[in-house]
């Protein structure tokens, strides 16, 4: 590039750099700076370097492993879901001659509400005691009435539906587009070959929309992984700490009881763990394009 | 005989939406014959044969294979093998894996499949390619895979759409020849749709000529060439196709651009305005030929294609290459008459003596 074009390409590209160090960068330096102190608002007088010593702390510390426990179980089960129930839709969806476009434009709905919106909507419509609609549906069918919220393990299956309600339309249109792209003509080989419904989708259709399969895990798991607003605003974290994922453990440690330094030590291992998850499914992406024979 | 890969299909009608893509469509293909649909883009050569597959269903109809009603049999019952224009190919799998897809859904035991992919492979010469993707070959490569895949498993009815159209000439040429070979070897029949009529002339032991939906003619190449049902037929065979120019007949004589021809036959009793047709190669110049005017010459390499005027029509004439002449130059042509086709000028049809 010439001298003065390349200059030109700094200064247009200068602000942006400077508003992206600041917002991410910056933020994520100082976390990681913080992590390694002692910063504690509640007891300012202790302040100062920590060392490992808030890691140390974190290694024997069992509310760490149950919201660590919990968060993969969460994200476990809830991109599961949403890759299970995605892929069914979209395959049903996929067997409608006309007028695909309604479901395409239902499916965006939930994702684009604000995940707090949807953490209220379904604690106080859909799963609160007596008049959600969840409530007395469970009641209607004859079971007995479960306090979805307050209880811990109902309170954990409904954090991981209401994610799982939000987010599977976006794996459903993701697949959607997919499936769409197919060759046609492979498919209809394939009932020349003699190959069944059930036979197409094993050896056709899975294998050819894998990397989508793979995008959406991917792009879900880093999500799920990092879930705050919609848990935050239907349970909390409870009843006691009965769905505290990581991410809201280093919340409260942090904005709650205002120990910073713990906060961001927790915070960091959520990054190295959601760096680590991503990067393990990145390579089975490329896993096997490459695949040698 | 043996009913086995014979074909029938008896007034097939095609719809889609308010379009008409297949009138009263009736087709008799006989065991082990390689069978050319043939006609230009759009005919509804590539719907027939997916009606046969079991890809379409028609509208009405009754289609038959080896002598069993199949019109609504899915297309996995009706052991057949098709091979696609664009191939495909299972774009995942290895070669190998394409080839032994058919035997795997068919349950051929695993000890089985890798000899008989091996001996399809080789029949068609990619044996030494079995462990790459179709990404990884050559279209002719692809061809030959697609081809393999639709031996393996041994029906006796091949469906091929267009399967050489992706080829560059030369391959083109080079496969033609063993695609015949291969069907022959096979004893399999073979259905065959092509635009190409050469490729139709060449590899059909009969063919049908299809038209807007309809077929316009069934025979053997031969019967199609030299002896025309329909104008349509006589302007789409050949290339180029025969002359056709407007002309009165009256008995035994027919009168052309103001002259008048002594036939050697006599097709009618009443006078009737016809359609002659003539081909290019004979057509000869001679001295006291009708006067034409030479528009433009083109060098075939054997020969050499006159395009001349009489009045305002057009009509091609092949000659041999050392003619030498100019454009502009007046060149005095005459028809040679046992090769001159008469066709009704009002319904197109041929006429016979
Ligand atoms: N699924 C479809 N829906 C609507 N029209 C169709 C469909 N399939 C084919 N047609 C129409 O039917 C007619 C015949 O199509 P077909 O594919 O059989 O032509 P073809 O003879 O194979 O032509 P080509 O040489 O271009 O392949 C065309 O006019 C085409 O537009
Ligand atoms: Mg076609």
């Amino acid at each position: 590039m010439h001298q003065s074009e390349r200059r030109f390409a700094m200064a247009i590209t200068m602000p942006a750099l400077l508003v992206l160090l600041l917002t991410t960068t910056f933020p994520l330096g100082y976390l990681i700076w913080s992590s390694f102190q002692t910063l504690n608002l509640a007891m300012p007088f202790l302040d100062g370097f920590a060392g490992f010593s808030n890691y140390v702390e974190m290694w024997g510390d069992s509310r760490y492993w149950h919201a660590m426990q919990l968060t993969g179980i969460y994200t476990v089960s809830s991109v599961t879901l949403q890759v299970v129930i995605g892929l069914g839709l979209a395959l049903l969806v996929m067997q409608i001659p006309r007028a695909q476009w309604v479901f395409r434009i239902v499916a965006i709905l939930p994702i684009v509400l604000a995940p707090v919106v949807v953490g209220l909507f379904w604690r106080t419509l859909m799963l609160a005691p007596n008049f959600g609609m969840v409530d007395f549906l469970v009641q209607w069918l004859g079971f007995e009435q479960i306090n979805w919220l307050g209880e811990p393990i109902p309170a954990l299956i409904s954090v991981i539906a209401i994610h799982t309600w939000q987010w599977t339309p976006f794996a459903f249109l993701v697949f959607l587009a997919s499936l769409a792209s197919l060759p046609g003509d492979v498919f209809e080989a394939a009932r020349i070959d003699k190959a069944n419904a059930f036979q197409r989708f094993w050896h056709l259709t899975l294998p050819l929309i894998r990397p989508a399969i793979i995008i959406v895990i991917i792009m879900r798991a880093m999500i799920s992984l990092a879930a705050f607003a919609a848990i935050f605003a239907a349970t909390g974290g409870g009843p006691g700490t009965a769905t505290e994922i990581l991410n809201l453990y280093a919340f409260k440690t942090s904005f709650v009881e205002l120990n910073f330094g713990y906060g961001s030590a927790l915070a960091v291992s959520l990054l190295i763990i959601t760096m680590a998850v991503s990067a393990m499914l990145f390579r089975l992406r490329t896993a096997r394009t490459v695949k040698p024979q | 005989m043996t009913q086995a890969g014979r074909v029938t299909l008896r007034g097939i009608n095609k719809r889609f939406g308010s379009f008409t893509a297949l009138k009263n469509v009736d087709l008799d293909i006989k065991p082990e014959e390689f069978f050319a649909l043939l006609g230009p883009s759009g005919s509804g050569k590539t719907t027939t044969l997916r009606m046969i597959a079991g890809l379409e269903t028609p509208d009405e109809g009754v289609i038959e294979i080896a002598g069993k009603d199949v019109t609504f049999a899915p297309p996995g019952d009706r052991d057949i093998a098709m091979v696609f224009q664009n191939y495909a190919l299972y774009p995942h799998m290895t070669v190998r894996e394409n080839i032994a897809f058919p035997l795997k859904m068919e349950k051929v035991p695993a000890k089985e499949i890798e000899p008989r992919v091996v001996d399809a492979a080789k029949k068609v010469d990619i044996d030494h390619l079995l462990h790459r993707r179709p990404g990884q070959l050559s279209g002719g490569q692809q061809q030959r895979c697609a081809l393999a895949r639709a031996i393996v498993r041994q029906p006796k009815l091949f469906l091929l759409d267009e399967p050489l159209s992706n080829l560059d000439a030369q391959l083109r040429l080079q496969t033609r020849v063993e695609l015949k070979k291969l069907q022959r070897s096979l004893n399999v029949t073979a259905i065959y749709v092509t635009h190409d009529q050469e490729e139709a002339m060449t590899l059909a032991d009969r063919m049908a000529v299809f038209f807007n939906g309809e077929i316009m003619q069934i025979g053997t190449p031969d019967e199609v060439f030299n002896r025309p049902d329909s104008i349509a037929v006589a302007a789409f065979i050949g290339s180029p196709p025969m002359n056709l120019l407007p002309a009165q007949l009256d008995g035994s004589q027919l009168k052309v651009e103001g002259r008048t021809i002594e036939l050697d036959r006599k097709p009618t009793a009443t006078p009737m305005a016809v359609t002659m047709g003539i081909r290019p190669s004979h057509i000869r110049i001679d001295a006291d030929g009708i006067p034409a005017r030479l528009y433009l010459s083109e060098n075939m390499g054997e020969s050499v294609l006159l395009n001349l005027y009489i009045g305002e029509h057009l009509v091609k004439v092949r000659a041999n290459e050392n003619v030498s002449l100019d454009d502009g130059d007046i060149v005095p042509i005459t028809f040679d008459v046992n090769a001159i086709h008469l066709f009704d000028a009002q319904t197109g049809i041929r006429i016979e003596n």
